[in-house]
Parts: structure tokens; C-alpha cells; sequence
């Protein structure tokens, strides 16, 4: 392989509710058809994230009680995160790890428990209700439509700076209220999608890869990266 | 027996014999009249028996089966609730519509639903509760494992004095203190290996310490012989366990528990599992190790029937039921101890019996798969477009590859493979539907009720 990239998937020992891990694998996918070795690194309790060592991220979601020890430990992690995200690096953060980005979301027994603040949005709860459903949006940018799954109790509201991944054409999005779906913070992209959203949605994997790339090699020639057709998934 | 109760029985019996014999079937409507009656009818109907519980995720009905096999090969009929039926109207039915056995020992054997647990329990005065394992199940059900733990949990406080007979290679059996009795079964069929579980494994924070967990045997998921490197929680001492593997094959698993070798007729990692839960329970029951092996090894087919072998115009067509992703997992691994080639059809769809949500299957490593041995891989159902990109990015070569949404296409399909041994993982709705077709076809009698 030409290029090579490293992720760092955070937590994805104890993050990794109903297929995360197909981001990974999915990423991998178009990483070889892109000529790039993608090596992936578990980063998880205890072990410092390296905003230098890393060309991008995934940060996945779980159940409250492992949401609940990450939170604690990602405080360790908060400057060089914030650092890597500041800088323009590439992740992608579903649902906990989206919520845990932020600047806090409420557990399952109803207390507030402090995110890392490296994006502005919040995250308040909804009394016994749940959106649970396919979802459709559309990225207001590029006009590519995102299909994907979502499940939460959490209502996420977005802090300054902050757009939406998209806007939802079908389904109930970040709180039911504003017409968003997820976030977009320099090159992070959040999401409450399940599906996974980049086996869904190649186009955002493809996204992701190209700017990590130009990030690492900025003088490189990518039309072939650029030029590479994905195929409808669903 | 209060008159209330009796009123109720009678109804609930009279509506059994009702559906049984017009309706052609009922395990859970005559439960249903009965406790509409009385709600407490359960506490009369469950005097005099000793009583079993299993639950938890994966294995409830094979094991229990097991255990009825087991314990019947000593004490004649053992009263139990047929597959599925395991919520509180369906074991309400069971009890309604047992015919006494000549034993003096009268024994219930219920397969419960993890939810179920406290509700029945408030009712019953079980001998034993039998943990099987929990993993994360369609997202859409419980939720949480540690959630349907302590609904579990909440049954087994209103009796202190039965036993619990757990798994002991899963960390969640040995995270809270109970005044029980405890006995726990696993596997010990091979040297220490220090290792971790992969990344999209559930349940690896150790209960007292919140660190992750490591193993230094691994089964699969995040069973094994754990340990915790910080804090030295770990795996406890294990009262019956698989101390060797000596063969296995999709149709079959031979191994040793404790000494004695069994064959079982059904493959998978999971049912030995179930095997070696049967036999603690067998023997918690005073069954001896001789008479839990042969029953343990009869060819059964009413036992195994859940993962059937259809003949199709000479193929042999075996179909899985695929509900979550770590019997996915398990599933793929089966089948991959295959020695000839086969075929592999996966239908998928997305009703809400099936899980609504299709992400599970990304936790099933179908990298694995021997893709040089399978000649014809052919996906279908409502989401074939998930399933089809999911065997892309496990490297399926697009030479073997077809894509058919239509069940009628898969199964003229199927028909065509190449090889002798073909297998069906399919979910529970696209299972009724193929069945359907295969019944209306020939190749089996009958639906599934």
C-alpha cells in the first residue's frame, strides 16, 4: 500500500453497542481500494491518546454503566482530544461517544455526567421515551442523503460552531425539535445513527479517509483517492 | 386449594382442550384465562414440585431440553413448558395441562424468560435457578445486560435457599454476593494462554475494580477463565467442567466433562455449554454421571430439532435461526468446522421479531469464514442490501456471490448449489417464511407453530 493511516478507536473495548465496529471494518474496506494501510489501535482505560500518533478516530456507544466508567477516564484524555479535534483531525463519534464529546448527557438514574466539552453541544434526557426507527437525513453540503437507525433516549442540542450532519428528511434526529440530525465540528462527525453509518453511508467514509490523508500527506497526488466511485449500500 | 383457583384451573383446562383439538395449538391463551381468573394461581398449580429455572440469553431451550432428557432418564416425565412459551401464561399452560407421571418425584423444569424471572418467582419455591449466560440481545428487548441481571437477581432474593447454578466462565455470574448456594459450571479443556477479548465484545469491565478484564482461556464472547490484572477478581472455582474437546463438526461436538466422554448431536461451542449445564443440573439432582451421559448422547431429534437438516432434493439443507450477534458469531464459527465444501445462504430481514435494528450483524466475524471452501454464497430476505455489503467487506469473491431478495428466488436457488451440505442462517421471520415455502413444497411437514 502506498499511504498508511492510524485510528484510534476509543474505548472500543467497552464502547461498541450493535455494530460499531463495522465503521472500523467498512473504513477499512475503502481504505484498500484507496492504496492506504489503516492500522487500528484500541485506546482505552488508562492508556493516553497521542494527538500526534493518531491520523483519525472512532469513538463508539455503549450501555450507561461502561458509559459511565469511560466518562471518568476520558478527563485524562480531554487536552489531547481536544488538541487533535482544534488542530482538524478526522473522527467520527456515535451516539455515547457523541454524547460524551459534548459537554455532558444524563444517566440512566437521571444524574449529569460531564463529557470533555471538545464540542459545544449538551445533552438532556427525555422522561420514558425513546426515538427508535430508520432515519434518512440529508448533508445540507454535499446533498448526499444518510440512511441509517437511530435509538436514544438522549436529546442533543449544538453549541456555536456546530452544524448539523444533516437535516432529517424521515425519522427524529438530534431532539425531535430543530430539524437536525448529529454534528459537524471542523472534521468531526457525530451521529446517533446505528446501520453502521459508514457501512450505509460510504460517501462519509470516503470523506473521512481523504481528509485524513491530505492532513498527513499534503503533497501528494490523491485523484485516484478522489476518484473513487462508492457503490449504493442500501 | 381456594375455590377461586379451581375455577380458574378448570377454565384454563377446558380452553386447552379447546385449542388443542380444533385450534391446533394454545400454550399461552389457556395460561392467559386461567390467571385472568386467578392471578395467583400459579402458587397452587406449583405445590409439591421440585422446580427448576433456566434463564438468561442464549440456550434456554436446548438446555433445557437437556435437563428434561436428563432428568427423565431417571425419574420418568418431568413436567416442562415447550420451547418459547416462557413467559408466565406459557408456564402457567405447562403446569394446566401436565399429565402425572407414575415417579413420586414430582420435578418442574421451566425455561423462563430473563424478565420473567422475579414475576414467577413470586409465585414458585424453585430448588434451582440456572444461569446460562447474558449477552446483549436485540437492543429493542431488555436492553442492558446488567439491567436483565438484576431482574434476574430480584427473583432469586426471594429465595435464599435455592441454588444457583451458573456458568462460571461468565464474569456477570460472579459479580454479586448471594446467601445461595452456588455451583458453577465451565470449560477447562486446555492450557493457560494469557489474552484479550476482541473489541466489539460486551461485558469486560471487572465487576469490583472497573478495569478490563483478561483471560487466559477464552471460549468465546467473554467466556472463559477470566482474570483482572489489577484488582485479581477472577473466574471462580468451578464444580463441573469440560476438561476435554476432543471432536467437533456442525452435526456434532464429542468431549469430556469431567472425565466422562460425551457426543452430542447437534455442533456448536454454545451447546456444549448447554450440555455441561444439563449435566450439573442432573447431577445437583442426584442423576449419576453414567445415566446423564447416555442420555446426554441419544440422537434425539426432538431435542435437536431446533436446528434442523432438510432434505432438498438430495442437498442436505441445515437452517439456523440467527437472533443476535454472538449466536451469530457462534453460528459462523460452526459451520466453518465443516470438512467438505458447502454452500451458505444468510437471509435477512427487519420485522420487528427479527430485531428491527441490522447492525448486530457487523459483530459477526464473517471474516473468518473459509470463503475457498464455499462455492456458492447467496444472500436474500427484506435487508439482503445489509447483508450483501457485510459479506463485501469480509471479502466474499464476487465470482461465488449472488444476491436474491426473494425467498422463492433463494430457495430455487439452494436448490442449485453445488455442494452436498448447504446452510441456511436466516432470521426468525425469513425462518417462518422459507418453512412455509418448504412445507408448501414437500420437503417438511407442516409449518412451525
Amino acid at each position: 500500500m502506498k499511504y498508511s493511516l492510524k485510528l484510534a478507536h476509543l474505548y472500543g473495548d467497552l464502547l461498541n453497542t450493535y455494530g460499531d465496529i463495522g465503521n472500523i471494518l467498512t473504513l477499512n474496506y475503502y481504505a484498500k481500494q484507496m492504496d492506504v494501510q489503516l492500522e487500528v489501535d484500541v485506546i482505552s482505560l488508562n492508556t493516553p491518546f497521542k494527538a500526534n500518533e493518531y491520523d483519525m478516530f472512532f469513538f463508539g456507544g455503549g450501555q450507561d454503566y461502561e458509559q459511565m466508567i469511560v466518562s471518568k477516564d476520558i478527563q485524562n484524555k480531554k487536552q489531547e482530544l481536544s488538541d487533535f479535534i482544534e488542530d482538524g483531525g478526522p473522527g467520527l463519534a456515535i451516539c455515547g461517544g457523541y454524547q460524551l464529546l459534548g459537554k455532558y448527557y444524563i444517566g440512566a438514574d437521571g444524574q449529569k455526567i460531564s463529557g470533555i466539552s471538545a464540542l459545544p453541544h449538551y445533552t438532556d434526557s427525555q422522561d420514558n421515551n425513546r426515538f427508535i426507527g430508520d432515519i434518512t437525513i440529508k448533508n445540507e453540503q454535499s446533498g448526499d442523503t444518510y440512511h441509517g437507525f437511530e435509538n436514544h433516549n438522549g436529546v442533543t442540542y449544538l453549541g456555536e460552531n456546530e452544524k448539523a450532519l444533516g437535516t432529517v428528511i424521515n425519522g427524529h434526529g438530534n431532539n425531535g425539535e430543530d430539524g437536525g440530525e448529529g454534528a459537524i465540528y471542523n472534521n468531526v462527525f457525530c451521529s446517533y445513527f446505528h446501520g453502521p453509518i459508514l457501512a450505509r453511508n460510504g460517501e462519509l467514509a470516503k470523506k473521512m479517509l481523504l481528509i485524513a490523508l491530505e492532513r498527513k500527506y499534503p503533497k501528494a497526488n490523491l485523484s485516484q483517492q478522489k476518484s473513487l466511485e462508492i457503490k449504493p449500500t442500501y | 386449594m381456594t375455590l377461586k383457583s379451581s375455577l380458574a384451573i378448570a377454565a384454563g383446562k377446558s380452553s386447552y382442550w379447546f385449542l388443542h383439538n380444533f385450534m391446533h395449538g394454545g400454550t399461552s391463551l389457556p395460561g392467559k384465562i386461567t390467571l385472568s381468573i386467578d392471578p395467583d394461581v400459579l402458587q397452587d398449580l406449583a405445590k409439591n414440585y421440585e422446580i427448576v429455572i433456566i434463564t438468561g440469553t442464549n440456550g434456554k431451550t436446548l438446555t433445557t431440553a437437556l435437563t428434561v432428557k436428563v432428568l427423565e432418564a431417571k425419574y420418568g416425565a418431568v413436567l416442562t413448558n415447550p420451547s418459547g412459551s416462557n413467559m408466565k401464561q406459557g408456564i402457567v399452560t405447562a403446569f394446566l395441562t401436565n399429565k402425572k407421571g407414575k415417579n413420586n418425584k414430582k420435578i418442574a423444569v421451566l425455561e423462563t424468560d430473563e424478565a420473567n424471572v422475579p414475576i414467577i418467582s413470586e409465585y414458585i419455591e424453585p430448588v434451582a435457578f440456572v444461569l446460562t449466560n447474558l449477552f446483549r440481545d436485540q437492543m429493542d428487548r431488555y436492553g442492558e445486560i446488567y439491567t436483565t441481571y438484576d431482574k434476574i437477581l430480584k427473583g432469586i432474593k426471594m429465595h435464599p435457599n435455592a441454588t444457583v447454578i451458573a456458568n462460571g466462565d461468565a464474569p456477570i455470574f460472579n459479580s454479586k454476593k448471594l446467601p445461595n448456594t452456588t455451583i458453577y459450571y465451565g470449560f477447562n479443556q486446555q492450557a493457560d494462554e494469557e489474552q484479550m477479548a476482541p473489541a466489539n465484545t460486551d461485558g469486560l469491565l471487572c465487576p469490583k475494580c472497573q478495569q478490563i478484564l483478561h483471560f487466559k482461556n477464552r471460549i468465546y464472547s467473554n467466556l472463559g477463565k477470566y482474570y483482572c490484572p489489577n484488582c485479581g477478581f477472577q473466574r471462580p472455582e468451578l464444580q463441573y467442567q469440560v476438561d476435554q474437546l476432543l471432536e467437533q463438526t456442525p452435526q456434532s461436538s464429542i468431549f469430556k466433562i469431567d472425565g466422562h466422554q460425551i457426543t452430542i448431536h447437534i455442533g456448536g461451542t454454545y451447546n456444549i455449554y448447554n450440555a455441561l449445564a444439563a449435566y450439573t443440573i442432573g447431577s445437583f439432582l442426584n442423576v449419576e454421571p453414567e445415566t446423564a451421559v447416555n442420555a446426554l448422547s441419544d440422537p434425539d431429534s426432538k431435542v435437536f430439532g431446533r436446528q434442523e437438516v432438510i432434505n432438498v432434493d438430495g442437498k442436505e439443507v441445515t437452517l439456523i435461526l440467527v437472533k443476535n450477534p454472538v449466536g451469530l458469531d457462534q453460528v459462523l464459527q460452526m459451520i466453518k468446522s465443516d470438512q467438505e465444501p458447502f454452500s451458505l445462504a444468510i437471509l435477512l430481514n427487519a420485522n420487528y421479531a427479527d430485531g428491527i435494528d441490522t447492525s448486530w450483524i457487523w459483530d459477526g466475524r464473517f471474516e473468518d469464514l473459509p470463503f475457498d471452501k464455499i462455492p456458492a454464497i447467496l444472500t436474500g430476505g427484506e435487508r439482503y442490501r445489509d447483508i450483501t455489503f457485510r459479506l463485501r467487506v469480509a471479502g466474499v469473491p464476487e465470482e461465488n456471490f449472488e444476491q436474491k431478495k426473494d425467498l422463492e428466488k433463494v430457495l430455487e436457488k439452494i436448490k442449485g448449489m453445488p455442494t452436498k451440505h448447504v446452510y441456511v442462517l436466516a432470521t426468525y421471520t425469513a425462518v417462518l417464511q422459507l418453512r412455509k415455502m418448504l412445507a408448501q413444497q414437500g420437503y417438511i411437514e407442516g409449518g412451525m407453530d
